[in-house]
């Protein structure tokens, strides 16, 4: 009885924690998104977008899936995607930096938490991300 | 959500305090049904650590995982982050006591492979090369891996 008593105390342990993570998020999350700043920010990094082959087209769909994740921001990115009438080199080029680099600020805190270096898997992603995509963009050049 | 056939207008900016509670809420909803997976899931590990089973199972792993520096218990994370999510996956890892370059190594390869499943649907939607990129994820984790073990080695990490 007893190590099923101490397993339960972990596990709602581990569960305050994460409950403590997530509600502030989302609801950070919901405050902050309608702030014209995020729809401005398309300007700034759209250089850079360049450098991995995206169009400033592909900016929101490419933030939300960076910052909320692919399950969380599917509706917007589905949306823009179908809106914007992304090429398929475009989609395939912001597919592939999404499934390396996504959901960073969730995922690195709940690592950070129990123990991990937010650091090094930010850097790690993100590096792989830009020199993957990078690469792709000049392998599969624009039609 | 979008009705079929609606024009796309912009979205409507609700207040404050209606946005704090839109937050709230979900993030109560979502916590919710994390909860509900991760704790049996993490009971479950804990009491399984006292078993030769999870000692089996792990040696059978061990040659897989010993490439990126995790020990074989590990892969039930693995499994636990490809079919559900990371919030499943982490409530394996807390009971099996990993190192803090362990735990870092699973959240790298694991923040790039999870919920396999119903990502892979998200992606598919935008294209037609769901699959593929599903694909890419798994190796993209794995090389994700190495490089992290590599500079680890290196004492640079």
């Amino acid at each position: 009885m007893e190590p099923l008593l101490a397993a339960l105390l972990g596990a709602l342990k581990l569960s305050a924690k994460l409950i403590l993570i997530i509600v502030p998020l989302v609801t950070l999350f919901e405050v902050l998104r309608h702030l014209p700043v995020f729809r401005k920010a398309g300007n700034i990094v759209e250089p850079a977008m360049r450098g991995v082959g995206l169009t400033r087209d592909a900016a929101v769909p490419l933030f939300t899936g960076i910052f909320l994740g692919l399950a969380y921001g599917a509706g917007i990115i589905i949306r823009v995607a179908q809106q914007k009438y992304l090429p398929d080199r475009e989609l395939f080029l912001m597919g592939l930096f999404l499934a390396t680099c996504h959901s960073v600020i969730e995922d690195i805190l709940i690592f950070a938490v129990i123990g991990g270096s937010g650091l090094a898997i930010l850097g790690v992603r993100l590096g792989l991300a830009v020199v993957l995509t990078g690469l792709m963009a000049r392998i599969w050049k624009p039609a | 959500m979008i009705e079929p056939g609606a024009p796309a207008v912009e979205e409507q900016v609700p207040d404050i305090p209606t946005r704090i509670r839109t937050g709230l809420s979900a993030g109560m909803q979502t916590s919710l049904k994390i909860i509900k997976v991760s704790i049996p899931l993490y009971v479950g590990v804990t009491l399984l650590k006292g078993t030769p089973v999870l000692d089996l199972l792990g040696k059978a792993f061990a040659p897989v995982m010993g490439l990126f520096g995790l020990p074989g218990e590990a892969a039930f994370a693995f499994v636990a982050a490809f079919l559900l999510n990371l919030y499943a996956a982490i409530a394996v890892i807390v009971p099996l006591n990993l190192t803090p370059f362990q735990v870092t190594q699973c959240g790298l390869m694991m923040g790039i492979a999870h919920n396999l499943i119903v990502e892979g649907a998200v992606l598919s939607t935008t294209g037609a090369r769901g699959w593929v990129l599903t694909l890419c994820r798994l190796v993209i984790a794995c090389a994700a891996g190495l490089l992290l073990r590599g500079l680890w080695l290196l004492g640079g990490v």
